[in-house]
């Protein structure tokens, strides 16, 4: 059978299967389980409306226990387990306690990893957001301003490896005295004059051309979020102040910027969430190499690499841990809005 | 009119302006602009270090003829329509349902679930790698498509309910009540009344998911491995493999790769804003 004939049966079926799920249920619940009609009408359709969210929420919630529950519950067993072969073949776990924390912090490469994602988690975000806002404000004023926004949010529908395999090549460095294929070498020979660098091996300064990557992708949104909250703000405002006779800059800094704060924090914390994740740019361009570990391919170096079930999931604790005040945070504030 | 525009302010000015904005862009640019011209390139102008002048001939056809005749890269490109189409759909089917009863029903637990879900939303997906890698090949579902989109659908549903559910409650909550007062059942309320009215959100929501599953890399590479189910993410390195040093065609596959996500972009431009607006303010 041809794949995408296979592909479109399946579709099929699951869109059928979750129409079959969603019709049937009700109807069993209405016409069978507690019908509107007989002697306990009232106290039927009460109780058919008790039961009826959690037939809307069945799915959703088996689906998120099996894929996202048990697999976090699981992931802390395992970073407090060594897995063992046995004599005969066969695979253990045993109980080690803290061990795996132990053995991973004693490894410099950890260390590197925390520290270069500490640098990421402050460069990434910060720059995104403030070329963002400097996009936004600039484009917002010009006949063609949204042709400039499209451009510049375009990066944002690349894939992170895809922009990783064309930044490798903009990175890339050539043999001295012959012509330079990276657009970065090709431009610093021709002013300079210099040997071509190999870029991506340049101690720490590595690290920065990786982020540039992430700000190149991630500027696009930063843009379109604040963009739409900076013609959110009301005009009185900013009449006044040119009234009162503030110059640009003022207005930009003292009237507009403490008006969109609040967006610019929503922005930045998502930034931050996509930092603390970021795996396929290192991976892709220099795989934890040169000094240029992040926590994310540690962990995945871990697994893959060493096998070492015990401390790659210990790493991926590290990420829940780092993650966790921003996510109680999302949650009180959630819980704000409802009150 | 507050504030000046451009066109008012002194000469100067504006000619700085409207040159310093343009120059910025391609700057911005250079790196597409950079890969689009390599792709176009015949070999010999790369062997001879003819990579910034004019290209000697324009091989548009025959390079793009390769990566589309001649590699495993319409496999890939495939492969990532089969996993995309069917988690755009899944996901936004559960997150109807799920944002429906979130939002409507007031019911016990109801905050505790929807707390759930963000949190779920907020969960590093490494952490799950162990164990989701282990439960696919427990289902017999290692390197193939559909163990991919079952993982996809359950991961997107987290976010897809938040979107969802504040969308919902946003509505009129009159309509409902009005339809429960002339006795429509539940399951037809949520078909006929709330279904049509959510068709912005799901229009946003479906190009938002599928630009990231589109664009994922880390399940492609831990749930999959080969032509035969991996999505062109993956694809790529494989393919850069292949043609390791022809930049010009890696350059075209790279640009054949990137292409999809950024047609469907620039083609529900304004629903793609739209959802990433929603779901950040949100």
């Amino acid at each position: 059978m041809h794949p995408a004939f296979a592909g479109l049966v399946t579709i099929v079926i699951g869109v059928g299967g979750c129409l079959c799920y969603f019709w049937l249920s009700n109807q069993f619940l209405d016409k069978v389980l507690f019908p509107a009609k007989g002697p306990n009408a009232g106290r039927n359709i009460n109780r058919a409306n008790l039961i009826r969210p959690w037939l809307f929420l069945f799915p959703a919630l088996f689906a998120l226990s099996l894929y996202l529950a048990y697999p976090v519950v699981e992931t802390i067993r395992l970073s407090l387990t060594e897995r063992v072969t046995q004599t005969d073949g066969t695979t253990v776990y045993e109980f080690v306690g803290l061990k795996n924390y132990a053995q991973m912090s004693s490894d410099p490469k950890f260390w590197e990893a925390m520290f270069n994602n500490m640098f990421w988690l402050i460069v990434v975000p910060a720059l995104s957001t403030a070329f963002g806002l400097l996009a936004a404000q600039l484009t917002d004023r010009i006949s063609w301003g949204n042709i400039a926004k499209s451009l510049i949010f375009m990066p944002m529908a690349i894939s992170f490896v895809g922009a990783a395999v064309i930044w490798k090549l903009i990175y890339d460095a050539r043999p001295p005295d012959t012509s330079q294929i990276g657009v970065v070498n090709a431009i610093y020979v021709g002013l300079t004059g210099n040997d071509p660098v190999q870029l991506l091996t340049v101690p720490f300064w590595n690290n920065f051309f990786l982020m540039i990557v992430l700000v190149w992708i991630q500027t696009g949104f930063a843009m379109v979020i604040l963009s739409a909250a900076l013609r959110g703000i009301p005009e009185e405002t900013i009449e006044a102040a040119i009234v009162d006779g503030a110059n640009p800059f003022q207005i930009f800094f003292k009237i507009k910027m403490p008006q969109i704060m609040g967006t610019i924090v929503v922005v930045w914390t998502t930034i931050t969430l996509v930092v603390l994740k970021v795996f396929d740019i290192v991976f892709a361009m220099t795989n934890g190499q040169w000094g240029t570990q992040v926590l994310a391919n540690y962990m995945y170096t871990q697994l893959f690499v060493s096998r070492d079930w015990g401390v790659g999931s210990a790493s991926a604790m590290v990420i829940m841990l780092l993650v966790t005040p921003i996510l109680i945070w999302n949650v009180r504030n959630a819980r704000k809005e409802m009150r | 009119m507050f504030p000046t525009p451009i066109q008012k302010r002194p000469r100067a000015a504006q000619i700085t302006y409207q040159t310093l904005v343009p120059l910025a862009l391609i700057l911005w640019l250079l790196p597409l602009l950079a890969v689009g011209l390599f792709s176009i390139r015949p070999l010999s102008d790369f062997t001879n270090g003819n990579y910034w002048g004019m290209p000697s001939s324009f091989e548009f056809f025959t390079n793009y003829g390769k990566v589309f005749f001649e590699s495993d890269m319409p496999r890939y490109l495939l492969n990532s329509l089969l996993i995309t189409v069917p988690t755009v759909i899944g996901a936004v089917a559960l997150s109807c349902m799920t944002g429906f009863a979130l939002g409507i029903y007031r019911f016990r637990g109801n905050l505790l679930i929807f707390f759930m879900f963000i949190a779920g939303n907020f969960v590093p997906f490494q952490i799950l790698m162990v164990p989701v890698r282990d439960l696919t090949v427990n289902m017999g579902l290692y390197d193939t498509k559909i163990g991919l989109v079952l993982f996809h659908i359950a991961f997107q549903t987290g976010f897809c309910t938040l979107f969802m559910r504040n969308f919902i409650r946003a509505l009129p909550y009159e309509l409902i009540e009005a339809a429960r007062v002339e006795g429509i059942a539940e399951w037809r309320i949520f078909w006929y009344i709330v279904l049509p009215l959510m068709r912005p959100a799901i229009a946003a929501l479906a190009v938002l998911i599928f630009t990231f599953i589109w664009n994922d890399y880390f399940w492609a590479v831990v749930l999959t491995q080969g032509p035969d189910a991996q999505p062109v993410t993956a694809g790529i390195t494989s393919f850069n493999s292949q043609f390791v040093a022809q930049y010009h065609l890696m350059s075209a596959g790279s640009i054949v790769a990137a292409l999809p996500p950024v047609i469907m972009f620039f083609a529900m431009q304004k629903h793609f804003i739209a959802g990433l607006t929603l779901g950040a303010v949100k």
